[in-house]
């Protein structure tokens, strides 16, 4: 939303994001678009930099803070704490206008009973500046309340109410928010307090450590996985291990007679064995014998052919000048190449999966999930409750990185529940984790550029092939009929954002056998791989220096380039980049933005044992306004690891209708082994908060297969990248 | 089949199946949750404890094993809440965990590791430490595992 307008609380109405949120989703905008190329451009353009609305009331601060009787505040996120910080970050902003020590805020996930909800979830590194404004509000809206009716029982002026850690003072008068919280039940709502200026922020810009650190340390019982309900059994599902495969003939005599099973569920597609514990019913799945009617045996060449640019349908998403016609024109000078990059999973380390209790009108789930609300619907309606009576509590999460925004699987647990009359604990094996997942669409990309005389890039065109991200969550094909490619996610960071002056980017989309969803960074990933290796290719090509291009490229005013500009000179200067590099060290450079963040790192690179070994990465990162510097470098390190792991590890592979990966063995990780010297710089001097969870993932693996083709002067264009 | 172990000092009597994974026992029979589950092959390491000292990736390891020996998991590292352990201690101080399930692994393998390799260097432990984390906590680890052997030898200098 647009942060710089004032507002009260009125302007935060349910309906006006409803409203802002039709602009994708709603039927009478999204009727239109159906054939209109350039309308489609245009959205394609908004998603790139979309503010998501935010679907909570913030007109009721009861359904955000209570206070408790030790004058604590207890702050009830609906957005999920996956590891990204965001308790931590929401307890500062919070902290900031309750005027309350940040020790004073609990933070936990809210669930669905109390009416807290967020209809888009957690996601798209948009919490941050998505609550930046609000949350801050609705604490300032609370302080204001308390104070009002301090300021009624003491008969004193509210302006004379000094507020310090939660207590209240006036002349003699003193009373703890709590004291206060509780001597009346009736309240009266003021306007909007105008909220503190940033100069006199008590946390927000200072290093806090994780305030889930301790729990974390302790391993205390937080996740999904380790709720429990009295008299809980445990179940685990029979998935096909074939892709599209559906059960045709099943036999489980041998799985009913495992010591501690208790029952075996059928119901249409849905097959569990449940038992007194997790190993009785693991034991039960294996003596399962289970055949598949496998509409069609992938093998991986077929597979990876469906993703290839000119087959699908094309949406065009950028078109400036007349590209197509210049390359045209001049063959001889057109420099052309081919990237892809696999399918791949998200491999959190706590697996998917729910725990459930289903009684007579009313139910109980934990679940980690990004998106309670999308599925709570769903759920009930499985289990025959209305959706009130159907409570979700989200619990933390074991890693999620976007897998967790489907939760479908919770309906089936919910199911299992319903029919064996006991609370039910049911959590994939890491093989059904690997075979029955949402995966990371596979991408094939296209470059070309026309190169001048002297050495100018007139023209650029970009082609992605890529199955969706979002498209198959939206009901009845909509997605596909309307708005013919998913450039909100898969087709993200397609465009060519540097300034040449002719240039295109189309997406090419295919239906997959698979289910393909969202993956941090979204299509940012594999469209910064292919687009700044190209990039990077063109410099080669053209005797330039890789950042420099970058640099000339840039040329103009628009805030964006100037940012950009800060963002590489400011890398320049802290990786050495014009230094010399020692030797038996290649040494690369790329740039992404994303989430209104820019984000670029230069890596070096070893060769050991015929292996690519990271040595050292330089991220720079202008995230705006860094709430909590501390939590942004987690996240920038993270995203590294993640990034190396992306560049020259992960990747699945089909052979004869499944998946081959079935463990980790099969689908190697960064280890500690592979820890670089990492160094990260923030660069701030803005008024708000971006994007901090993907945007640093992007530039690793581009800047990776520079630093190898420096090193080897092999251009490595597949992921993951191998040096034979 | 009736089980008894010692369990962060305290004895563990179980009445189950001898071939199930000492990490299901601890986590649902004894209610000890910091153990998890990650890949159920001894391949990522959330579910390391310590058995008489050694540690072990428990989710491959009968219960049978622990019979009559001393398993220690991460709820029995430290002597407190208050009194951490070095390892947990340098964890803290370090900021390690971001989403924090694969930590109790982590820990519990960094704290058998420094036993044995008190003084390590970054090759050491990037050669012994073989769990697997997500999130990308490595370079926090390397970090906290030294810290860690710092604060032992101030202990027990």
């Amino acid at each position: 939303m647009a942060t710089e307008d004032k507002k009260t609380t009125k302007k935060f109405s349910r309906r006006k994001f409803l409203q802002r949120g039709a602009i994708i989703f709603g039927g009478t905008v999204v009727a239109v678009i159906a054939s209109k190329g350039p309308i489609r451009r245009f959205l394609a353009q908004k998603a790139e930099n979309m503010d998501f609305p935010l679907l909570v009331s913030t007109q009721e601060p009861s359904f955000w803070f209570e206070v408790l009787p030790d004058n604590t505040i207890l702050y009830k996120s609906t957005k999920l704490e996956m590891g990204q910080g965001i308790f931590t970050g929401l307890a500062m902003l919070a902290a900031e206008e309750l005027e309350v020590s940040l020790e004073q805020i609990k933070v936990v996930h809210a669930n669905t009973a109390n009416g807290v909800e967020d209809s888009l979830g957690t996601g798209g590194s948009n919490t941050t500046l998505s609550l930046f404004k609000p949350i801050r509000e609705v604490a300032a809206t609370l302080r204001e309340m308390l104070k009002a009716q301090a300021a009624k029982q003491w008969d004193v002026p509210v302006s004379s109410i000094k507020v310090e850690n939660g207590i209240m003072t006036s002349g003699t008068h003193k009373a703890t928010y709590y004291e206060i919280s509780t001597s009346t039940q009736e309240w009266e709502t003021p306007e909007t307090p105008a909220l503190k200026p940033s100069s006199t922020f008590k946390y927000v810009g200072k290093d806090v450590k994780r305030i889930d650190l301790k729990p974390k340390v302790m391993g205390k019982p937080i996740f999904g996985i380790d709720q429990t309900f009295p008299d809980m059994l445990y179940a685990v599902m029979l998935q096909s291990p074939y892709i599209g495969g559906t059960l045709k003939k099943l036999n489980t005599q041998e799985a009913t007679k495992v010591n501690g099973v208790v029952k075996i569920v059928e119901d249409n597609e849905l097959v569990a064995v449940v038992a007194k514990n997790r190993y009785a019913a693991e034991m039960g799945l294996q003596k399962i014998e289970a055949e598949w009617d496998v509409p069609k045996k992938w093998q991986q060449a077929e597979f990876e052919a469906l993703t290839t640019v000119g087959l699908g349908t094309d949406v065009r998403i950028q078109s400036e000048g007349s590209p197509e016609s210049l390359l045209e024109e001049a063959p001889d000078q057109v420099f052309k190449q081919e990237y892809r990059t696999p399918l791949a999973t998200h491999a959190h380390m706590e697996p998917h999966g729910a725990v459930a209790h289903v009684e007579k009108d009313k139910a109980t789930m934990y679940v980690g999930t990004q998106a309670s609300t999308l599925f709570r619907g769903a759920i009930a309606k499985a289990i025959e409750v209305e959706t009130e009576q159907l409570n979700i509590e989200t619990t933390y999460a074991g890693g999620s990185f976007g897998r967790r925004i489907d939760s479908k699987h919770s309906e089936k647990v919910a199911r299992i529940a319903k029919i064996v009359g006991k609370p039910v604990h049911v959590f994939n094996t890491r093989t059904q984790e690997f075979q029955n997942a949402i995966y990371r669409p596979q991408t094939h990309h296209v470059l070309a550029a026309k190169i001048g005389k002297n050495g100018t890039i007139e023209a650029i065109t970009h082609h992605q092939a890529t199955p969706d991200q979002v498209l198959g969550a939206i009901p009845a094909n909509i997605g596909y009929t309307l708005l013919g490619a998913d450039f909100v996610s898969a087709g993200h960071g397609a465009s060519i954002l540097y300034n040449i002056e002719h240039k295109s980017a189309t997406l090419w989309q295919n239906k997959q056998p698979v289910h393909t969803g969202i993956w941090r960074s979204v299509g940012m990933f594999p469209n910064t791989f292919a687009i700044e290796s190209f990039i990077n290719e063109l410099a080669h090509k053209t005797g330039k220096d890789p950042l420099k291009m970058r640099l000339e490229l840039l040329a103009g005013n628009e805030q964006i380039n100037q940012r950009y500009k800060t963002v590489l000179e400011t890398l320049a200067e802290k990786s050495g980049w014009n230094q010399p590099k020692a030797a038996g060290i290649g040494r690369g450079i790329a740039i992404g933005n994303d989430r209104k963040s820019i984000a670029a790192a230069v890596i070096e690179v070893a060769i050991v044992n015929n292996q690519i070994q990271v040595k050292k990465v330089t991220q720079v990162l202008d995230a705006g306004l860094a709430i909590n510097p501390e939590g942004i470098r987690m996240q920038v390190e993270g995203a590294t690891m993640m990034g190396i792991t992306a560049a020259l590890y992960e990747g699945l592979t089909i052979k004869d209708g499944q998946i081959t990966a079935t463990n980790f063995h099969e689908y190697p990780m960064t280890k500690l082994s592979d820890t670089p010297e990492i160094e990260v710089i923030i660069l701030e001097g803005h008024s708000e908060p971006y994007g901090v969870g993907e945007p640093p993932l992007a530039p690793v693996a581009p800047a990776i297969a520079a630093a190898v083709f420096d090193l080897t002067g092999k251009n490595l264009r597949t992921l993951p990248l191998k040096l034979s | 089949m009736e089980i008894n172990f010692n369990i962060n000092g305290k004895t563990a009597k179980v009445d189950v199946d001898p071939a199930m994974p000492l990490l299901w026992v601890v986590r649902d029979e004894l209610n000890l949750k910091a153990t998890k589950f990650g890949c159920g092959a001894a391949l990522c390491g959330a579910c390391t404890l310590h058995i008489d000292g050694e540690a072990y990736r428990s989710c491959s390891i009968p219960v049978s094993f622990a019979a009559g020996k001393k398993v220690t998991t991460l709820e029995g590292l430290s002597e407190s809440e208050d009194k951490l352990h070095p390892i947990q201690q340098a964890w803290m101080e370090e900021n390690v965990p971001q989403c924090g399930y694969c930590q109790p692994g982590f820990m519990m393998a960094a704290a058998n590791f420094l036993e044995k390799n008190p003084n390590p260097t970054d090759d050491d432990i990037k050669t012994n430490i073989t769990n697997i984390c997500r999130c990308g906590t490595q370079p926090r680890i390397i970090k906290a595992i030294k810290r860690a052997a710092q604060l032992s030898q101030t202990l027990t200098a």
